[in-house]
């Protein structure tokens, strides 16, 4: 009787009714997308373009033609943003408002919808762990895991020492090489479970380790070596019809 | 033999005129409580209503309260004292004459309902009102 | 197909007179032919024959975004469903706007909308006038299948008129549009990407426009509503009445939203000839000033020289006998607030009496032709007028703040027809690029003889404006500048395109009252007044303090009629409650001269009544009866005087210009070397220019805000 009861219960047809308790986490960034004044960043920031990055910065808008200065926002926030040091303060956008002769709004607009622009100080390395799917199948975790050990953190904060940031971010386009993480504007890539603390070390240390794949790979070639393409170009008139 | 002929109604009717001080203050009494009756006072209360029983009359007819003539028409049950109430309205046999009310002190003395007089309760509104008037300057 | 981007300058409904334009192309709605210009969205033609579409985003007046997906629809032979508001039409398309596929793709638009629009309609004061409540009760499916948490937005402050609960917003970026292209300033925008994607100011600022009221109206949910009408009233529990403002000298079409004898919020009502849908926030916000400061009953000065209130025979009779004592020693001044009605009953009143001096409290210089004809008060090529002038010189004034809603005219055509203006004045922010001629006066006659660099470009102009404001003509030579306007407008007019039928003189005027009591014939400034004191003085609503205590002897009388106590009312010796403009029925007439009428949705508060009924009654206490005994009779009055004053809704054409600029010629007088100025020139000095809005606590708070602005170090300077 009881088992009878228990079965219609979890039959399909009454629990069909029921709202489940499934939750997803939740699908929003750590980011903020609203400005707060800190002690590094507020509007007396100070910034200006150093005179070589000015130049620089004549020389990207002139890409533009006329009525199109506009367009030359992202090269000079990322000019801004590297002159900085890895992150941009408001100042540096006001900057890039008055040059290109556009609204605040219309920069604040472009340096948020960009995840690459970090509206906040970050460390000297900022650490970033691809943890999307290739990644995580192919070991992300682990690589979490050793930098979390190794430096204490946990994904969108700073060491005390302000040498290192870490974050958890999104595909990189690197799956071929997963896992992976890119530390400021290079990608380490085929991380095996000593690479990372390796890198984190000579980082520390003040050396910069060599970019690119550590399994000895030159690039995304085969990891077993080349099934394709093995013998050398075939030249020309390859399997044309003799009678040509 | 009076009574047959309803003649002794006739004497009773002069009496209770008489009684109440002629034609002109019966007529006056008719005007004022629309009622001629003739009963015996049982007594008077503080504001100077007085209460009168007949008890010849039918039941809810047999007690009866004349105001004060100061109050002329403009009388209200609520005039009836708590301790003569009682007695008006069959509540007790005993008027207060006979048996004198227990007195508390709590007890407030009595006072008639004062809706439509000037003493009446007004609400006032605690709604600001909706349109601010000016107020002008005071002169220097 | 065609690009999207196609259909964009169409959607935006700017109006410049097209040439006869390219054929017209075939497309069925529904199976029902339509016949289109080429480029017209589906969404337009599907509005040509009758069907709506449901949209959040799309928005006649503003640019195309595309991003809301309500107004998916089925194309025949398209495999997707379209964006009708951002697709053009091609031949023979055959749309279907209530097929499965348009019905279903509405309601998963639907359901990815209400995915993180909390479920708090109860409490949300756009309950009841929601697109996303209608839609959604209309397309949208009954249940959702989103279980996880819902998104929350933290709110915005962009000052005190406009309520952010951004938790609600739906990404329709109405509002940043808006901003951007209407009304000019560049604060809102998206942050971030994706769900956390947001509409806000990102650093925390002020919304300073004098426009801003109108993103309420625009958001199609409850994100933005309005502040000081926060928790008031339920559309349904609401009546409301089609009037006009009174703010300035626009007339914007309004519907007064009132109930239980208060204004709760006043809407603007569409009128394409003038403010298209808009309203300025001060027309908008300043109505809690009608319940504030009001004269609810006549009051007499008593002997020691404090007013008293009194009854209306009382104040009647103490007017009435110093009116009939004077003995022709009367005169009049109206206020900028007056109507049309009271403005005849009380000229007629003084005239009866044996008065000459009825004034208006704004000036208009009587040199030359002054206000005989009509042409030189009004402003000639109306406001819808702007979309086809290519050249708009601005003469001392600040249409920003002195008629927002029309210079909301000139930015669109400034934005949609390239149109040039040129400012001759203080460089104030118009919110748009405006060439800056300078201030000195003398220039003026630099571009009539054409010596000024800019008299080319004039000259060269196919349909040129010239704009004059009421602050150039109140100048000591204001008569003699106006003069020589009046000179170079004929000038450019002979040589324009547009011919007789282009009109180039404009006068801005900056009060409601002035074109009608110009009309009516009463005389514009109070000099008359000043220079001949009358034994009694006649205040219709004059608050402005254009005649003091000070320039009247100690024995004149002042009797002061309107609905606010302001400076008038203070130096008054009678006072008389008169209506307020949501109070009564009413004519008034704006700058173009077009005569409107405003309807009574209060009755007047207190022992207030109807201005014209006062006059009247007035008259006869006096003796010197008025022959009319309703409001028909007093606008048979009104006709009589000025027929146009009650043709209702129509601009009644003005011209003889050869005349005006003649007698211009022989104004003769000394110029003023003082720069031209403005009394208007930033968002603080917009809030408070009448008796209402000074009497109102949200400008009060608009003010505050914007001084508080003043130390925000994010405001970009």
């Amino acid at each position: 009787m009881l088992t009878r009861l228990a079965r219609a219960l979890t039959s399909p047809s009454v629990r069909e009714g029921v709202r489940g308790v499934h939750r997803t986490a939740p699908a929003a960034s750590d980011a903020l997308f609203v400005h707060r004044d800190t002690a590094q960043n507020n509007p007396d920031t100070p910034f200006e373009f150093t005179a070589e990055n000015k130049k620089r910065a004549e020389a990207i808008m002139s890409i533009y033609p006329d009525g199109h200065k506009k367009a030359a926002v992202i090269p000079l926030l990322d000019l801004a943003q590297r002159q900085v040091g890895n992150w941009l303060p408001i100042t540096a956008m006001h900057t890039v408002a008055k040059m290109l002769d556009m609204p605040r709004m219309r920069v604040y607009e472009v340096a948020t919808f960009y995840t690459m622009y970090m509206r906040n100080p970050v460390g000297k390395y900022h650490v970033q762990v691809c943890t999307t799917t290739p990644c995580w199948l192919r070991g992300s975790d682990q690589v979490m895991a050793v930098i979390k050990d190794k430096l204490g953190l946990i994904p969108g904060h700073t060491t005390p020492d302000g040498l290192f940031t870490l974050s958890e971010v999104e595909c990189l386009g690197a799956c071929v090489n997963a896992p992976m993480m890119q530390i400021n504007d290079d990608y380490y890539e085929d991380l095996g479970d000593s690479d990372v603390s390796e890198i984190l070390d000579s980082l520390a240390a003040g050396r910069t380790p060599k970019a690119g794949p550590r399994s000895g790979r030159f690039a995304a070639e085969p990891a077993g070596g080349l099934t394709t393409l093995t013998g050398p170009p075939p030249g020309p008139g390859f399997r044309v019809r003799d009678d040509l | 033999m009076a009574s047959y002929f309803g003649i002794d109604k006739i004497f009773k009717a002069l009496r209770i005129i008489r009684d109440h001080g002629g034609i002109r203050a019966s007529l006056y009494q008719l005007y004022r409580v629309d009622d001629l009756k003739d009963g015996t006072l049982v007594g008077e209360d503080a504001m100077g209503n007085k209460y009168y029983e007949n008890k010849q009359l039918t039941l809810g007819r047999n007690r009866w309260v004349i105001y004060n003539p100061s109050v002329g028409t403009d009388y209200d049950g609520s005039m009836v004292p708590a301790e003569w109430f009682g007695w008006l309205h069959h509540k007790t046999d005993q008027p207060p004459t006979k048996v004198a009310p227990t007195s508390y002190g709590w007890q407030s003395g009595h006072q008639m309902n004062v809706t439509g007089t000037a003493d009446a309760y007004m609400p006032y509104s605690t709604t600001k009102p909706k349109v601010e008037a000016w107020t002008p300057p005071k002169a220097a | 197909m065609g690009h999207p981007g196609e259909g964009l300058l169409l959607g935006m409904g700017a109006t410049r007179a097209q040439s006869s334009g390219p054929e017209k192309i075939e497309v069925f709605i529904d199976d029902q032919p339509v016949m289109v210009p080429p480029g017209t969205t589906v969404l337009q033609a599907a509005a040509e024959a009758g069907v709506e579409i449901p949209r959040f985003c799309y928005h006649e007046r503003l640019s195309v975004a595309g991003n809301c997906r309500m107004c998916l629809v089925e194309v025949e032979k398209s495999v997707k469903p379209v964006a009708a508001c951002a697709m053009p039409v091609m031949k023979g398309w055959r749309i279907k706007t209530d097929s499965d596929m348009t019905r279903k793709a509405r309601e998963g638009v639907m359901e990815f909308l209400l995915i993180n629009h909390p479920l708090d309609c109860p409490i949300c004061d756009q309950g009841g006038e929601c697109d996303l409540q209608d839609q959604s009760m209309a397309f949208g499916s009954d249940r959702s299948r989103f279980l996880d948490n819902k998104r929350a937005v933290e709110d915005k402050n962009i000052g005190p008129l406009v309520k952010t609960i951004m938790t609600r917003c739906i990404h329709c970026t109405r509002c940043v549009r808006f901003a951007s292209e209407v009304a000019g300033v560049e604060d809102l925008g998206t942050t971030g990407r994706g769900s956390d994607m947001q509409i806000g100011t990102y650093v925390e600022k002020m919304l300073m426009s004098e426009l801003s009221g109108n993103v309420i109206d625009l958001c199609p949910v409850g994100a933005l509503t309005s502040k000081p009408y926060a928790f008031t009233a339920r559309p349904w529990e609401i009546r409301r009445t089609d009037s006009v403002d009174v703010m300035d000298a626009v007339g914007s079409n309004i519907v007064v939203n009132h109930r239980t004898g208060e204004v709760l919020r006043i809407l603007p009502r569409t009128n394409e000839e003038i403010n298209e849908e808009w309203l300025s926030d001060k027309s908008r916000f300043a109505c809690d000033g009608l319940k504030r400061q009001r004269l609810v009953y006549p009051m007499v000065k008593d002997s020691s020289g404090e007013l008293r209130p009194c009854q209306w025979e009382d104040a009647l009779l103490v007017a009435g006998r110093a009116l009939a004592a004077a003995q022709g020693s009367v005169a009049a001044v109206a206020g900028g607030l007056a109507d049309a009605e009271s403005l005849v009953a009380l000229k007629d009143l003084v005239n009866k009496l044996g008065g000459e001096a009825t004034c208006t409290e704004e000036i208009f210089p009587e040199d030359g032709s002054g206000t005989d004809l009509r042409s030189s008060y009004l402003l000639n090529t109306t406001i819808a007028g702007v979309e086809e002038a290519d050249l708009v010189l601005l003469v001392g004034t600040n249409p920003r703040f002195e008629a927002p809603l029309f210079n909301a005219r000139l930015r669109k055509a400034w934005v949609h027809n390239e149109l040039d203006v040129a400012v001759l004045g203080p460089n104030v922010n118009l919110t748009y690029e405006a060439e800056h001629i300078g201030e000195d006066p003398a220039i003026i006659e630099k571009l009539l003889s054409g010596t000024h660099p800019f008299s080319q470009r004039l000259k060269a102009a196919r349909r040129p404006m010239v704009v004059v404001g009421s602050a150039l003509l109140s100048r000591p030579d204001g008569g003699l500048l106006y003069a020589r306007l009046q000179q170079l407008a004929h000038q450019l007019r002979a040589g324009c395109e547009g011919g007789a039928e282009w009109r180039v003189l404009n006068v801005l005027h900056r009060v409601a009252s002035q074109v009608a009591a110009l009309d009516l014939g009463y005389t514009p400034g109070v000099s008359k007044v000043r220079n001949a004191p009358p034994q009694v003085l006649y205040l219709l609503g004059a608050d402005e303090g254009a005649i003091t205590r000070e320039d009247l002897p100690a024995d004149c009388l002042v009797i002061y009629q309107g609905h606010h106590g302001d400076r008038g009312a203070e130096m008054a010796d009678v006072v008389l409650p008169g209506a307020a403009y949501t109070e009564k029925m009413a004519t008034y007439v704006n700058t173009e001269g077009r005569a409107q009428q405003a309807q009574a949705a209060l009755v007047p508060p207190g022992m207030a009544r109807e201005d014209w009924k006062i006059i009247r009654a007035l008259s006869e206490v006096v003796g010197a009866q008025l022959p009319y005994d309703n409001l028909a009779e007093v606008r048979d009055r009104l006709t009589e005087v000025s027929p146009n004053l009650t043709r209702y809704g129509d601009v009644e054409e003005a011209n003889y210009f050869a005349q005006a600029s003649a007698l211009a010629q022989l104004v003769k007088g000394k110029q003023e070397a003082a720069p031209i100025d403005v009394p208007q020139k930033v968002l603080e000095d917009f809030y408070m220019t009448n008796s209402v809005s000074r009497a109102s606590p949200t400008m009060a708070k608009c003010i505050a805000a914007i001084k508080k602005e003043a130390a925000n170090r994010h405001r970009d300077k």
